[in-house]
């Protein structure tokens, strides 16, 4: 399990992280989401020691995290980068005995990713002599290269074709159902709906949303529903705060419903206004919540400087 | 996984990559060519058709060979002298008929006359012309010898070629350690610019990063400039043009260990200053103070400490860490430097590139993640992890 335990960085009078606080579980599928800016690669960085926090800590399986332990993390960073004049297999077998491989279990790890990833035919090639697709998936495969038990991926699937798209999410998919930490930021938030299970909202550095997709959409306390009413007049739609009117064309209205109304009643009204042709019903979607998240007035900041300024 | 297997890793990429492109290949083939063209071709060309065939008759003044040596290679550098003796004068006229010989000479050996040139035709001027100046010159220089000069504290010759050999030797290490030196400062750049060092830094600690590109840059320059000095040698002793002096062997060995150190040194402080710069252009502007520092180190050697070998300037020179690789080789081939001496400032040398490895990988790891302007070097100090 990863346990990123309130990161503080400033960069002068800039804060990146301001208390992020949050834990990403092995075989799961973490989607880490946020506005730019709001410190996902800072924290990203942080996990990899590659900037030294103001204050928190990151751990892996309960410890602090050393070189040892990160030997056995994957990166991709977001800027994207390898040796544009080596070849691909010899860059792969070179970043698998910095994680510690011996020669031989270098070269045959390769050569299994590039197999894996489709680029079998381009092992000898030089990097630079490869389209943006497959140098793309030539850093994939430096992360993987050496069977990593955390996967750390920033912006996997961005510059990615639907194919590209396809194998990142089976590689994801796979590596988590063998039991591995994956953990990756993106802004394709339709995509992360589909592949994540979880998911981690940062906004201004810190977390405002953090759980599996199915627990947040619960929590949201608001459904969307959608009704269709033939040959109603629309009087069966009571008046009050408890639901809000989205959209309304024809005999058609679509509602933002809160979890308190009372869905049979409401049926039934409709029901005796007319045919009732439509009613769904549907929590809401990510792309929502996570709007809903980072948009929210500063509500953690003024509760906790309240709780502060009372323990003081 | 140990720091040195991290350091060699990095190392030998810089090798395998470095020395396998074109340019480290094609500049080595360039020497191998350069130096044959430079030494093999006029021994091959010239072969034994330069020869000055020339038969001495009786006794003859002892300095008259040596005299027509320096007259015939000054017509014609290449031109080699052959002499044989013949008792009489009957016996070298026979010779000339047969062609053994092109001219016969008698001198008397007290040069109290100017002897007889016995050439086959009148005409045949390049002999003749080479003798009379050679006979002329002894007889002018007995009549003319001046006072023998005894010099308390005397620079033999063997001293001056030594001299030569050193400052020859600075000049080729300023230009190793600075080609070297810019291959790291360009390595750190290339890997900055290109991204590719967020994705090694994250298993490789800066420092080691820093010291593996350093090193193994340095094998192949070493690789490089050993290979040029012993084909350079080998050539010039097969084709027997240049005489080594005798201490060759030592003063090999004193100008590559202090390159080896001075490389370092220098290409340490240009690897983490290029760190600063986001691209090529600017990295040469970071870079300048290191090159001055060089520059004046280099003239301070060339100019001050040649004039006066175990003077104060030269000692103190011989302890500062940028001088040193150039003051020591040369002190020590006009054998003006004590053993102490050179063994503290190797010490010294050694604590000041430990030094700068560790402020060095700080500044490094604190700016090369930073990319868009130039960095400060108090940013990069501060940002470090």
């Amino acid at each position: 399990m990863l346990e990123i335990v309130d990161l503080v960085k400033r960069y002068g009078d800039v804060v990146a992280l301001d208390g992020a606080t949050f834990t990403a579980r092995r075989g799961r599928l973490v989607g880490f989401l946020g506005p730019n800016g709001a410190g996902k690669t800072t924290t990203m960085r942080a996990i990899f020691d590659l900037i030294l926090p103001d204050r928190g800590e990151v751990r892996w399986d309960g410890r602090a995290i050393d070189l040892a332990a990160r030997l056995r993390f994957g990166y991709m960073p977001e800027q994207r980068g390898l040796y544009p004049r080596m070849r691909v297999h010899e860059q792969l077998v070179y970043f698998a005995q910095h994680h510690g491989l011996d020669g031989r279990a270098a070269a045959g790890a390769a050569t299994r990713w590039l197999d894996r990833l489709g680029l079998a035919d381009r092992a000898a090639s030089k990097l630079e002599d490869l389209s943006h697709g497959n140098q793309q998936r030539v850093q994939l495969a430096t992360a993987l290269v050496h069977d990593p038990e955390l996967l750390v991926l920033d912006e996997p699937f961005s510059g990615l074709d639907p194919i590209g798209i396809a194998t990142m999410t089976e590689v994801l998919r796979e590596r988590a159902a063998a039991g591995v930490g994956v953990i990756f930021s993106s802004h394709q938030l339709d995509l992360v709906e589909d592949v994540c299970e979880d998911v981690v909202i940062i906004s201004r550095g810190r977390v405002v949303a953090e759980g599996s997709i199915e627990e947040l959409r619960a929590r949201a306390g608001r459904r969307h529903l959608e009704v269709e009413v033939r040959g109603g007049n629309g009087s069966w739609l009571p008046d009050g705060g408890e639901l809000t009117i989205l959209e309304r064309s024809g005999s058609r209205v679509k509602l933002l419903v809160d979890e308190r109304v009372d869905l049979e009643a409401l049926l039934a009204r409709a029901r005796a206004t007319g045919e009732v042709t439509r009613f769904s019903y549907e929590p809401p979607r990510l792309s929502e919540l996570f709007m809903e998240a980072v948009t929210q007035p500063q509500a953690g900041t003024a509760e906790q400087a309240a709780a502060a300024g009372a323990a003081r | 996984m140990s720091r040195a297997r991290s350091v060699w890793l990095v190392a030998r990429r810089e090798i395998l990559e470095r020395g396998r492109s074109r340019g480290y290949l094609l500049s080595l083939v360039l020497t191998i060519v350069l130096l044959g063209a430079g030494f093999g071709l006029p021994v091959l060309l010239g072969g034994d058709e330069k020869t000055l065939e020339i038969g001495f008759i009786g006794d003859t003044p002892a300095a008259l060979e040596p005299a027509i040596r320096s007259v015939a290679t000054a017509f014609d550098e290449d031109a080699s002298v052959e002499v044989t003796r013949y008792p009489d004068r009957a016996s070298a006229e026979a010779a000339l008929e047969a062609e053994t010989i092109e001219a016969a000479v008698a001198v008397p050996a007290d040069l109290s006359s100017p002897g007889e040139i016995v050439v086959r035709e009148a005409l045949d001027n390049t002999p003749r012309a080479i003798l009379t100046q050679a006979i002329v010159g002894l007889r002018a220089g007995a009549a003319l010898a001046p006072p023998e000069v005894v010099a308390l504290d005397p620079r033999s010759d063997e001293d001056a070629t030594a001299f030569v050999f050193a400052n020859a030797g600075i000049i080729l290490m300023f230009i190793g350690i600075f080609s070297y030196g810019y291959w790291v400062l360009g390595g750190v750049v290339e890997e900055k610019q290109s991204r590719v060092v967020e994705v090694v830094l994250a298993t490789v600690r800066p420092r080691d990063l820093l010291m593996g590109k350093v090193f193994g840059i340095g094998i192949l320059g070493l690789g490089q400039l050993v290979f040029l000095v012993a084909a350079g040698l080998l050539v010039s002793q097969l084709s027997g043009r240049l005489a080594l002096p005798p201490t060759t062997a030592v003063s090999v060995v004193t100008l590559v260990v202090w390159f080896v150190l001075g490389y370092v040194l220098y290409s340490t402080a240009l690897g983490f200053l290029g760190a600063l710069a986001s691209r090529m252009e600017e990295a040469s502007n970071v870079t300048t103070p290191v090159t001055m520092v060089a520059m004046l180190s280099y003239f301070a050697a060339i100019l001050l400490v040649t004039d006066d070998p175990d003077g104060l300037l030269a000692r103190v020179l011989t302890f500062i860490p940028p001088s040193a690789p150039m003051v020591v080789p040369l002190r020590a081939a006009l054998d003006a430097i004590e053993a102490w001496e050179i063994l503290l400032a190797v010490a010294v040398m050694l604590a000041a590139i430990y030094g700068l490895f560790v402020v060095g990988g700080r500044v490094y790891s604190g700016a090369v993640l930073q990319v868009g302007a130039r960095m400060k070097l108090r940013d990069a100090w501060r940002g470090s992890r």
